[in-house]
């Protein structure tokens, strides 16, 4: 239940929105000219890291309108949101806060609510 | 009776209780402790806590539906009450089930995963039956009430708990520009100075004076809004927080006015002041009914005037006690003994001047090493030394195993949480969110460092005082404990048993049996054991079981780690949560303007999405469903028959690429398409796979209406949005949804053409002038009409597309017109079944998402000289042109009497060995069947692997009664292949 700043109408409940996946993943301009490999990673691979992820959003009860946001996916933190068409922000705008190669979030649950920082 | 008592009744029993009691108090008060039986071995069990810790009284509450599993001490009084013990048949002395104690071997750890594994049968026969008789918590209610509502706040600071550190910090927000709201889960803030004996004064006030005047204080500061009887059950991201309260404490339901109350609080700051938890020990039988946490004891005599028993004993393991031997022996009344773990030494000076001075036997030292009583406490056993163990009568054990700060919401924060030392227990460490502790849940006892505590940590915050107040203390200063999770077992015996966790029957020696199997890691260990699974969430006894754990791994508690804290914090009724959605609230229904019509018609409704679609209209109140379809199938294929098709999705699409754009969404080609034409029309995904279809009609090359699903209409208008925003965010096309702007009707049979010559006698309905797939606006009273040619029934048709308000008018005109011609009302059985026979599909019968138009021989709908459309490129990927791929294929019984059910598998052999030794290949799937009146035979349609190169071999189909019938595979087009019907 986190808050999220739609850029045309503000902060609104999570509850209104829609999440529309990776962001940035642009549409092949000529789809017959490429080969069934490069095509399927288009329509079926997204990157779904542990961290710092540029997504799609639209405001499905509200505006309907898309936008993209950055979010961490580990801890849920919407840290930038931006209008389409707008260029990304740098991926060194955001701290990386993943500590532990296996990703672990700093701050977690459970086991981790404990573990040593 | 004039006695000023609430009367209630127990399994029958009526009993008297004082107002403001909870069920335990008043039952304590009749001197009755044994409340209820155990959930898995049945064992008697007693009430251990006084709040919403409580693991072992839990009761129904008859009157008011069955509600089950209320917890005994949470739960307040009212006249007429009706309450029942729970998991004992026939009665709660006489239980069946206690059988169950003399199999524990059989329900031992892991008993879910184990036990249940063989003979054959034995399942369905002998173990289901028994558990389900025998165990569960409770019985589900009768039937289902909401009288909740919910209620959103926006604030600046949430005060959670409204005890000693709740109140002071308040006092401190108190008249300043904060938006504050104060929560406690009680009917009256104080908390401990309600509860206990430990500070003496305030401000040198008497502690019940000082919570009043400083609720005054905090009434009157107009900032701060009181929540009484409300728990904060979750805290969510975002400082969203959600609180449960209960409007109906000490009344009886009420029929009118909400009785529950769900809170739904977003604030800038988080006070968590939200106090501790005393925990148990556990030793041999610490389960009977007698056996009561030393603080609940206190607030029993506290907080509701009863004295659970005069001359208990005490047992302990830490300095907390003393509070509860001041407050017995202020009333006169003389502990039988005071047990303490730790060395005369280290007791307290308080505590043992007390002692001497009501001469109360100690055992410093010393441990209980089990109870032994049928149905109760009769007799405790001491261990004094280590082979020494004496016997004392007693009626009531209180014990203390030390103090958990309530750190359940912190950690839902996903705040950081870390062992102490010298507390024994965990206690937050890092906040995640804008969350501060206060007091006992910060892990910090000592009363004397509180308002220094809060000084500081609120200091951040705007406008606020300097808190000045004075605690004048009771006994000991400083907590002091010393560990002990399990005292030593003397006896071996089944009754024998030593709990960790109460309520879900869990056993230290489960714990024990599960890290020898391996499950040596704490979250394997909690679902193996079911420990601390219980609604209570191992309130009294989880950080026991961590501290037993890590003793047999030989580890640091902090090491062993601690289990997820999930929300809720107490169980939470389902009919708060649903609040206002319920019934008819809870989806709403949408109906078509001629849904009185179909009333008054005896038409049998259908829900398709929230909407009510006549599924066959009864002629007679006999009539079976089967019988109405054929009846209105046949009907339509000799004369004429008219559908209310309002609830097809309608989109508006205009702009001046809105072309390019149609061309883009659908597979057809829309440029030579002429105005005023349509075309049936396929949507794919970007994989290929049919997403949807209808018909697209062509005003201009700026103008279109696309119908819908009536399923597909929001996810179709919001695919179109998706891609016009954020693929092509250039083009100008607009879209909007126009499905409520006009009711349809579908009028098709080889009549249908006199009946609209009739209905609209200035329009010329010849081949010539209306061709098929042909849309025209006509005036019609002072409102526009689009009259659409097309069908799905494979006869000739008609749609007419009106808006609302004069649809009757017209419908009821069409039957005036037709009343000799013999036009028939269908409902959506009968256009299933008719468009089966002509072969179209149905997108979600016959398709599931993965199926292409190629696997469904829909190859003309594609535009071939189409550069794209959204899924083209995948439609020549290797997958999608693979030979083998399920095909949709026609199939017909061989023997014509038999019919194909739906959902049946298509096999190639005939008999199946029974039992089914070997997997049996399956090709496919029947996808829809029906009998055709027409035919008089089934039709089906079936998706199966190479259905293309299949057509005219024999297959099979088969049974529910396990067996298979042949049929032969045929093109799905059953009647009219070459459309001669609806192109009459
Ligand atoms: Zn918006």
């Amino acid at each position: 239940m986190f808050i999220i700043n739609c850029p045309y109408c503000g902060e609104r409940d999570q509850s209104e929105f829609s999440n529309g996946g990776e962001a940035h993943v642009a549409r092949p301009k000529d789809p017959e000219q490429i080969n069934d490999r490069e095509w399927s990673e288009y329509v079926f691979v997204r990157a779904n890291p542990k961290g710092i992820y540029y997504e799609r959003w639209v405001h499905t009860h509200g505006c309907k309108k898309w936008f993209n946001a950055v979010r961490n996916t580990s801890t849920d933190k919407i840290l930038k949101v931006y209008k389409l068409g707008e260029a990304p922000p740098s991926i060194k705008e955001f701290k990386n806060t993943l500590k532990s190669p296996s990703g672990e979030p700093e701050v977690g649950s459970g086991n981790f609510t404990v573990k040593k920082t | 009776m004039s006695d000023n008592k609430i009367y209630f009744k127990f399994d029958g029993k009526r009993y008297g209780g004082n107002e403001g009691d909870t069920i335990a108090s008043a039952l304590l008060r009749n001197n009755i402790k044994f409340v209820g039986r155990s959930f898995k071995y049945h064992r008697p069990r007693g009430i251990y806590t006084c709040g919403i810790e409580e693991p072992n009284a839990l009761v129904q509450i008859i009157n008011e539906h069955n509600e089950p599993n209320v917890r005994a001490t949470v739960k307040k009084i009212y006249e007429g009450m009706v309450v029942k013990s729970q998991n004992r048949w026939p009665s709660l002395k006489r239980d069946f089930g206690s059988i169950n104690n003399l199999l524990s071997p059989i329900f031992s750890a892991g008993f879910y995963y184990k036990t249940f594994m063989g003979p054959k049968g034995f399942w369905k026969k002998v173990y289901e039956p028994l558990i389900r008789r025998t165990a569960g918590l409770g019985k589900p209610p009768k039937e289902f009430r909401s009288k909740s509502i919910h209620i959103h706040h926006n604030v600046d600071v949430l005060i959670v708990g409204g005890g000693l550190s709740g109140l002071l910090a308040a006092k401190k927000l108190a008249g300043t520009d904060h938006d504050v709201l104060l929560i406690d889960r009680d009917d009256c803030l104080g908390g401990i100075l309600k509860n206990t004996k430990k500070i003496k004064s305030i401000d040198n006030q008497r502690t019940n004076t000082w919570v009043e005047k400083t609720e005054w204080l905090i009434k009157n500061s107009k900032n701060i809004k009181i929540l009484k009887n409300t728990t904060v059950t979750t805290y969510n991201f975002d400082n969203h927080l959600v609180a449960f309260e209960d409007k109906s404490v000490g009344k009886p339901p009420d029929n009118i006015k909400p009785e529950l109350v769900l809170h739904k609080i977003r604030t800038k700051h988080t006070i968590l002041a939200n106090g501790h938890i005393e925990r148990f020990i556990s030793f041999r039988n610490n389960d009977l009914p007698g056996v009561m946490l030393a603080a609940s004891f206190e607030k029993y005599i506290h907080k509701y005037g009863v004295v659970p028993d005069q001359n208990p004993i005490i047992f302990t393991n830490n300095s907390s006690t003393f509070s509860l031997l001041k407050s017995l022996v202020d009333l006169g009344h003389k502990p039988r003994a005071y047990v303490d773990v730790r060395d005369q030494k280290k007791i307290e000076k308080e505590t043992l001047e007390l002692l001497t001075k009501y001469n109360i036997p100690l055992y410093a030292k010393s441990e209980i090493e089990g109870c032994d009583g049928k149905n109760g406490v009769q007799k405790v056993s001491i261990r004094i030394k280590k082979n020494e163990i004496i016997k004392i009568k007693t009626s009531m054990l209180c014990v203390s195993g030390g103090f958990n700060p309530d750190i359940h919401l912190f950690t839902q924060s996903k705040g950081l949480i870390k062992w102490d030392d010298s507390l024994l227990t965990f206690k937050p460490d890092k906040s995640y969110q804008n969350t501060i502790t206060l007091g006992s849940v910060s892990g910090n006892f000592s009363y004397e460092k509180l308002i220094g505590e809060i000084n500081k940590k609120l200091s951040f915050l705007q406008g606020v005082n300097h808190l000045e107040s004075t605690l004048d203390i009771n006994g000991p200063k400083k907590f002091q404990i010393k560990e002990l999770w399990e005292t030593k077992h003397e006896k071996k015996s089944f009754w024998s048993k030593s709990f960790i966790d109460l309520q879900n029957d869990v056993t230290t020696k489960d714990l024990k049996q599960a890290i020898l199997e391996g499950f040596n890691r704490i979250e394997h260990l909690k679902r193996f054991t079911t420990n601390s699974m219980g609604t209570d969430q191992g309130k009294i006894s989880s950080i026991n079981a961590l501290g037993i754990v890590s003793k047999i791994l030989k580890k640091n508690v902090s090491e062993v780690g601690t289990t997820i804290y999930r929300p809720p914090y107490t169980p939470v009724s389902f009919s708060a949560i649903a609040g206002r959605s319920t019934y008819e609230f809870y989806d709403p229904e949408r109906k078509t303007p001629l849904h009185t019509w179909h009333v008054n018609n005896n038409a049998v409704f259908e829900d398709v999405g929230q909407w009510k679609r006549p599924w066959y209209f009864k002629k007679h109140t006999n009539e079976t469903m089967h019988e109405a379809v054929q009846r209105e199938s046949k009907q339509l294929r000799e004369t004429a028959g008219i559908l209310d098709g309002s609830t097809l999705g309608k989109i508006e699409i205009k702009g001046r690429d809105a072309l390019t754009f149609i061309n883009l969404m659908y597979t057809n080609s829309f440029t030579k398409l002429k105005p005023m034409s349509a075309r049936y029309a396929l949507m794919l995904g970007e994989d290929g796979m049919v997403k949807d279809d209808g018909i697209v009609c062509k005003i201009n090359d700026q103008h279109f209406i696309a119908t819908t699903t009536t399923g597909g209409a929001a996810n179709v208008l919001a695919h179109m949005e998706e891609y016009a925003q954020t693929e092509w965010p250039d083009m100008n096309v607009y879209m909007n949804s126009i499905t409520e702007q006009f009711a349809t009707f579908n009028i098709s049979g080889p009549k249908s053409r006199v009946i609209m010559s009739r209905v609209f006698n200035d329009i010329d309905f010849s081949n010539d002038k209306f061709p098929f797939m042909t849309f025209q606006n006509f005036n019609y009273l002072d409102t526009q009409i689009r009259i659409l040619r097309a069908s799905f029934t494979g006869e000739l048709g008609y749609e007419i597309y009106i808006p609302p308000k004069y649809a009757l008018r017209l419908w009821q005109r069409i039957f005036f017109y037709s009343r000799d011609l013999d036009l028939v009302p269908y409902g959506t059985e009968t256009m299933h079944l008719l468009r089966a026979e002509k072969g179209y599909i149905i997108v979600g019968q016959d398709t599931d998402g993965t199926v292409t138009p190629l696997d469904l021989n829909l190859n003309w709908m594609i535009g071939k000289k189409k550069k794209d459309f959204i899924g083209k490129r995948s439609l020549t990927r290797s997958d999608i042109v693979r030979e083998n791929r399920k095909q949709l294929v026609g199939l017909i019984p061989l023997d014509k009497t038999y019919g194909i059910e739906e959902g049946q598998h298509v096999i190639e052999k005939e008999n199946l060995s029974t039992p089914i030794k070997k997997p049996v290949e399956m090709l496919g799937h029947v996808t829809s069947s029906y009998f055709s009146p027409t035919l008089k035979h089934s039709v089906a349609m079936a998706l199966i692997r190479g259905g293309k190169r299949k057509i005219g071999s024999q297959l099979y189909v088969s049974t529910s009664d396990l067996n298979t019938i042949p049929v032969e595979v045929v093109e799905t087009s059953f009647i009219d292949p070459k459309n001669e019907r609806m192109l009459l």
